[in-house]
């Protein structure tokens, strides 16, 4: 009567401690291989989070979002995270796309001006009206990927 | 008449020698990195922003940084999720942000290839709340390119980040920050 019992504690814990290494080691999201939960303008995007940063943050943050827009610039000036810059609102806002480093060689293969789709983990917006030396925003896309 | 001509192009000259040296205007970067890393007996946490917003005026010495706090990425992806949702709140306060000075801004030649150090301090804000913080920041001058370093370090519960009792062992009270950016001039 005893062994049944104690096989089934014995079974709890080892499948509660199985559980807790499996969460503990999770891996982060694959952005490759995760269906984008919204596809949006650079621009659509740059304005709800310019309107209404806080209804954004719920909206877009944490969640793969594939985006469209017009390539401004390349930012290959940290190595550690190649970085491309996409038109927000044509004057002080933009989007900016932080890729893996092993993306390097196909993000410095980009044309400027042309129109580019990628889909990164949405993480929110940069640059602050209260600090005068950065005003400028950038809605942020980490671990972006380049969509064909 | 030749006296004052020589006298006009000697002022001249020293008015063009003196934009020459000027080392002012705005220097920045959009792809500044701060690393945090607490260290326990237990546990060792660390985690890197590579997008960090950042600024400062070379006449001035006014320093300023924005940085996303989603986008502190952690070698785990379980810590990542409890930094966000359960210290720092991040949906509801998602930047943290440094405004101050560098106080030596004078010796800080930044059109001058070199090595210069200042004391930076100015006011720290994490989940709204804002507190005084200073440290020595080194910048180092190459071929037009400040890069400044600095490191320091916060208590978390200044800043309003609860660590419930049964972590409690596992995150320091003494967190450090490293901040390491390259700025280039910008107008």
């Amino acid at each position: 009567m005893k062994k049944p019992i104690v096989l089934i504690v014995l079974l709890f814990i080892i499948g509660t401690a199985l559980y807790a290494y499996k969460m503990y080691n999770k891996p982060h999201t694959d952005v490759l291989n995760t269906v984008a939960a919204e596809t949006v303008s650079a621009s659509a995007i740059f304005a709800a989070f310019d309107n209404e940063e806080a209804a954004a943050m719920i909206k877009y943050t944490d969640k793969v979002i594939a985006v469209e827009g017009l390539l401004l610039s390349k930012d290959l000036s940290n190595e550690l995270e190649p970085q491309i810059v996409l038109e927000g609102n044509g004057n002080d806002g933009f989007i900016r796309c932080g890729f893996k480093p092993v993306m390097l060689s196909k993000v410095s293969a980009l044309k400027d001006s042309t129109i580019i789709n990628i889909k990164g983990m949405c993480v929110g917006l940069n640059g602050s009206e209260e600090l005068d030396l950065l005003a400028d925003k950038d809605v942020v896309l980490s671990n972006c990927t380049l969509i064909d | 008449m030749k006296k004052t001509t020589i006298l006009t192009f000697a002022i001249l000259g020293l008015m063009l020698g003196a934009f020459k040296n000027h080392s002012g205007g705005i220097y920045k970067t959009n792809t500044g990195n701060i690393n945090f890393f607490s260290h326990t007996s237990i546990e060792d946490i660390t985690a890197d922003n590579h997008k960090v917003k950042t600024a400062f005026d070379a006449t001035s010495g006014k320093i300023q940084f924005s940085a996303l706090i989603k986008d502190f990425e952690f070698p785990k992806a379980l810590m990542q999720e409890h930094f966000n949702e359960n210290y720092m709140e991040s949906t509801t306060f998602p930047k943290s942000t440094f405004s101050g000075t560098i106080e030596n801004m004078a010796a800080v030649k930044t059109t001058v290839d070199g090595i210069y150090t200042s004391k930076v301090s100015g006011k720290l804000t994490i989940k709204d709340v804002t507190k005084d913080v200073a440290t020595i920041g080194t910048f180092t001058v190459k071929s037009g390119v400040v890069n400044t370093k600095a490191t320091f370090t916060i208590n978390p519960e200044d800043y309003n980040i609860k660590i419930p009792k049964t972590v409690s062992g596992k995150i320091s009270r003494e967190i450090k920050i490293t901040v390491d950016a390259d700025y280039r001039h910008a107008h």
